[in-house]
């Protein structure tokens, strides 16, 4: 493979690089601070980054690194999913990062992790994988912390020793992947795999296991969750929407890939095995995370525990993958391509009032229709998307899953789906309680406020897309179908 | 088909050398436990049986500057690492391997450089 070729691969991985390098090195020769350049730099690298991913081929399949990184309509995905995100996160942070003293650390930072997370969705290696997870976590501990208050500082070390801990189960559940196989390239594992005696039962098992450990840690998948409502709450609010929404999506991607492409899908022996396991814990998630939220106050805190649960719907999609349904890798990456637009809209709305207003109570947003309506507005229509109530994408994301679920004709889904149903009742009396202090409580105070220029775009845009994946979902449906495609095929 | 069955009896020693760890240590501690002699007396709580008695706490603050300079230690280590097989066997693998190093080192060198450009060398 020509050198060229291989740069067009890693490309957008490389721009976001290259940017975190040029903000960080920028910010120190320029002698005097110029947080300015630091904004302007990462958006344009990012910018850059994302021309690369639209330059791509949809119908491109090759490998670049000698076999590390892969690239396909998944992969293109992904990194179109993530990078679209960043671009997002970068344009809304620019009056925080201005505040603060590591303003062009934020954005180095920032790059760095989100081109760890286009590697993961490319990752086609075992080591290639854990070095990008690795890279992006640390930081995403560092941005955690960021913001020199008690809490940040509390959130940023618990992420760093959890986060630290779920990495070295990945890397056992890896061990024993590169012991059974003898090689770490995802390729050749999927060679053992299918060929696997019946005496491979029991380490592919532990390996299942050690490794849904190590990603459902970033997936925030119950019971590996519990550090997801102390981070988002004490991160800065701007670092939150980061990790959850990109944090997540690279950890489904990843997962999906090492499970499809690594441990050979639905057509596996052992699939049904591993088909419960994640059952379980995706009805643990929604469990656990809807009843988490229920009682929360703090907005930051009550979007951890709907992120778990959210993870939960997710896994839903994932274990209906595991038990030969064909629609299921679509729905997952449906359904994340909704919930990135959906979550992303939420958190930059709570962003903004905590921003404008200093304060995160779910009391304190009473009367904000009439403040800011188009502000609360968009958080309105998030919040139902996230519920899952029409015309919004999260109704149609969330039939597409159960529906998979179902059509596979297991009995256990079939439960499963009941529990997630169920669960979606109990959602709704949180999240529209809080569109309901939006719109029917009366203010303590009338004065009116605006977020930034840039802010309002991506507000608008993150809405706006909510509505419009719920009326006219064909065009994600058909990316997703055609992405999920390609994951199965060697 | 025998790969997976050669992987267990290859872990059969680790399992051996687990069981016997564990039977020498517990039966070490509760041997102990039945056999010495214990008395309870106000010297034997003490940190230090014969000695000074301690002044302060042993767990101290100290600068975050060892910190850094620990982080810094750890990359040339770790580099240090990277050489010696590099070295070894550079003259077999040639141009590429040397291109290689010099991309690696020159990372390492940006770092440096921006650990410097920063004043975290500077002892404050």
């Amino acid at each position: 493979m020509s050198l060229a070729q291989e740069l067009h691969y890693i490309g957008p991985a490389l721009a976001l690089f290259v940017g975190a390098g040029v903000v960080l090195f920028a910010d120190v020769l320029s002698g005097r601070r110029a947080p300015r350049w630091g904004l302007t730099l990462a958006a344009l690298a990012v910018a850059l980054a994302w021309t690369f991913v639209l330059a791509m081929d949809g119908d491109a399949r090759g490998e670049a690194l000698s076999g590390a990184v892969r690239v396909d309509a998944f992969s293109i995905y992904f990194a179109f999913l993530l990078v679209g995100v960043t671009l997002a996160v970068v344009l809304c942070a620019k009056r925080w990062a201005d505040s603060i003293e590591q303003g062009a650390e934020f954005y180095g930072l920032l790059l760095i992790s989100a081109a760890s997370m286009v590697l993961l969705a490319q990752g086609n290696d075992l080591i290639t994988i854990f070095v990008a997870l690795e890279t992006t976590s640390i930081a995403q501990f560092i941005m955690a912390g960021l913001a020199r208050t008690d809490r940040s500082a509390e959130a940023g070390l618990k992420y760093l020793l959890t986060g630290s801990v779920a990495a070295a189960v990945l890397l056992y559940g890896f061990a024993f992947l590169f012991g059974m196989a003898g090689s770490t390239s995802l390729p050749v594992v999927a060679e053992y795999v299918a060929s696997a005696p019946e005496s491979g039962r029991l380490p592919l098992l532990l390996a299942f296991v050690f490794i849904i450990g190590g990603f459902g840690y970033k997936m925030a998948l119950a019971p590996f969750h519990a550090w997801v409502p102390d981070v988002y709450q004490g991160a800065p609010s701007i670092v939150g929407s980061f990790l959850s929404v990109a944090s997540k999506a690279a950890g489904f991607a990843v997962a999906l890939r090492v499970f499809y492409t690594g441990l050979g899908g639905g057509d596996s022996f052992m699939a049904e095995d591993w088909a419960i396991f994640v059952a379980v814990i995706a009805g643990l998630s929604m469990i656990f995370g809807n009843t988490g939220a229920l009682l929360q106050t703090n907005a930051k805190r009550l979007l951890g525990y709907s992120s778990v649960a959210q993870a939960g719907n997710v896994a839903v999609g994932f274990a209906a993958v595991a038990a030969g349904s064909t629609i299921g890798p679509s729905g997952v990456l449906f359904f994340l391509g909704t919930y990135a637009v959906t979550n992303l809209g939420a958190f930059i709305a709570v962003h903004v009032v905590a921003e404008r207003l200093g304060t995160e109570e779910i009391a304190d947003y009473a009367g904000l229709s009439r403040r800011s309506p188009a502000l609360a507005a968009v958080l309105s229509l998030c919040l139902i998307s996230l519920t899952g109530i029409p015309p919004t994408a999260g109704f149609i994301a969330k039939v597409y899953i159960f529906n998979a679920a179902v059509q596979t004709g297991h009995d256990w889904l079939v439960v499963l789906v009941a529990v997630a149903v169920v669960n979606t009742a109990i959602s709704a009396f949180y999240y529209l309680r809080w569109v309901r202090t939006m719109w029917m409580d009366d203010p303590v105070e009338e004065t009116r406020f605006q977020p930034a220029g840039a802010v309002q775009v991506v507000l608008l845009l993150s809405g706006f897309g909510v509505l419009l994946f719920g009326v006219w979902p064909g065009p994600l449906i058909n990316a997703a179908r055609s992405a999920a495609e390609t994951l199965s095929i060697l | 088909m025998a790969q997976a069955d050669a992987l267990y009896v290859d872990y059969l020693p680790v399992l051996l050398a687990a069981i016997v760890g564990f039977v020498l240590v517990f039966s070490a501690l509760i041997g102990s436990r039945l056999l010495a002699p214990f008395s309870q007396e106000r010297e034997k709580g003490t940190t230090y049986e014969c000695g000074m008695l301690p002044l302060q706490r042993a767990s101290t603050n100290f600068g975050m500057r060892f910190y850094l300079y620990a982080i810094l230690f750890v990359v040339f280590d770790v580099e240090a690492v990277f050489i010696f097989p590099w070295a070894l066997s550079f003259m077999g693998i040639g141009q590429f391997a040397y291109w290689s190093m010099v991309v690696f080192i020159g990372i390492l060198g940006l770092g440096l450089g921006y650990a410097w450009k920063k004043g975290a060398l500077q002892w404050r």
